[in-house]
């Protein structure tokens, strides 16, 4: 009885868009993938933070089919992306940081050039997004801004109305306008039809907006992943006051990290923490996720 | 309903959402039956996540505050007022607690943090949280 009633974490694999297991990736000795292991739940939004070098791109990569698995497995819609290129692709939208774009061609020559790749590309809805992005059919890409160039980028990524909107770092760079024309974009293919965003970023902010569920890489390894709300729950950053100051840090079981000095301490757990009489909590607040990213990411140093 | 978010708080935005939306009843901001703006409406103009504006309102639901007619949106229900006057008793006793905190001579933040600290003692001490806490 306990196991039907216990909801799963995430839905099982048939019901996921990407599920890795055990993925892994060595570059000479260093592993930029470890034992990664994830679920993307349709009609999420999934945000993957890390700091750069943590293994972001390289895992987008496996997920494109660009890169075959050294080790485990990656399927995208249930499918190998690396034997079923075409079936996977076609129900992709992809953006990536820079996006290689035609540097000779028109807007309005790349839009067309773009929909004959896609059977199901929906020109009404191009047009739309030319407009709303305030895109200029004459105008040569090459004389286009970084923003103007992203939102092109994501055009031609959307505008086939894909399954899975995949996007790699889709705003590095750009102004806070253009951010949030993209973010924007993003939302509304959500709202509008329930399809499946993955966008990896290094922008906190963003990821707090907008994602639903994150995982989070740290050099090569997978030390958090599950709804950004529950993380949020879960971790709260505590300040101690001791009644008598405390020259080395105190041990406190189910801390991540302890940071003071003297008779006041704060703390980040993930677990409700036991104090004793001579400790008394005189702050208790909801850990932000910059926070908790310190707090994993110095932890799984210090393990390492 | 004008609704400020913070994303960068370690306070999960669909929370966030609950709170204003049961500030804008307690100020009057929202009565009974009327309807609150689409979660695509909300998500657009605040630019975050419409499942996070959806679950905001199934847990509305959930609590009794609103009710969810398929495809016309979401309601405040009339029972809510009820809970809105005790929120008003509630206000006189916080206010003529701080009439008599005046004689202490305490800044709002000292206050603010001797009420936090309080409530943080509350939850630490094993009390049972309750759901509208």
């Amino acid at each position: 009885m306990r196991d039907t009633a216990t909801p799963l974490p995430f839905p099982a694999p048939e019901q996921s868009v990407i599920a890795t297991s055990n993925l892994t990736r060595r570059f000479g000795s260093k592993a930029a993938l470890d034992d990664v292991s994830f679920t993307v739940p349709r009609g999420s939004v999934f945000g993957l933070v890390g700091e750069n070098g943590a293994g972001k791109s390289t895992l987008i990569k496996h997920l494109l089919g660009l890169w075959r698995a050294q080790a485990g497995t990656v399927r995208v819609f249930g499918l190998d992306p690396v034997s079923e290129p075409v079936s996977v692709l076609g129900r992709i939208g992809y953006l990536s940081e820079q996006p290689d774009l035609p540097e000779w061609m028109t807007v309005g020559e790349f839009i067309r050039y773009t929909q004959a790749f896609y059977p199901r590309w929906d020109a009404q809805y191009a047009e739309e997004l030319r407009l709303q992005f305030g895109l200029d059919l004459d105008k040569r890409i090459r004389v286009l801004s970084k923003g103007q160039r992203a939102k092109l980028g994501l055009l031609g990524a959307q505008a086939h109305r894909p399954e899975l909107l995949l996007l790699d770092e889709p705003s590095s760079g750009l102004d806070p306008i253009v951010r949030n024309d993209i973010l924007a974009a993003v939302i509304r293919t959500v709202a509008d039809e329930g399809r499946t965003v993955f966008f990896s970023s290094h922008l906190l902010e963003e990821i707090e907006r907008v994602a639903d569920h994150i995982a989070m890489l740290h050099q090569g390894k997978l030390v958090l992943c599950a709804q950004l709300d529950e993380i949020k729950l879960q971790y709260r950053r505590i300040v101690l006051h001791f009644d008598t100051p405390q020259i080395q840090p105190p041990a406190v079981p189910g801390a991540l990290t302890v940071n003071g000095s003297g008779r006041e301490w704060s703390i980040l757990c993930n677990q409700p923490i036991k104090t004793n009489f001579l400790t008394r909590v005189i702050d208790d607040q909801p850990a932000s996720l910059g926070d908790i990213f310190v707090g994993i990411a110095g932890g799984a140093h210090s393990h390492a | 309903m004008i609704l400020h978010l913070n994303p960068a708080s370690g306070v999960p935005l669909y929370l966030q959402l609950i709170e204003q939306v049961k500030h804008a009843i307690e100020s009057g901001v929202l009565s009974a039956g009327e309807q609150l703006p689409s979660v695509r409406q909300i998500a657009e103009e605040l630019l975050i996540n419409p499942n996070t504006v959806a679950r905001a309102y199934r847990e509305l639901e959930h609590e009794g505050i609103v009710e969810l007619k398929h495809g016309s949106g979401a309601y405040i229900r009339e029972s809510v007022v009820e809970r809105t006057n005790s929120m008003q008793k509630a206000r006189t006793v916080v206010r003529s607690s701080l009439d008599r905190l005046d004689t202490f001579d305490l800044s709002e933040d000292e206050i603010r943090r001797l009420v936090e600290s309080e409530l943080a003692l509350r939850r630490t001490s094993g009390q049972k949280r309750k759901k509208h806490a």
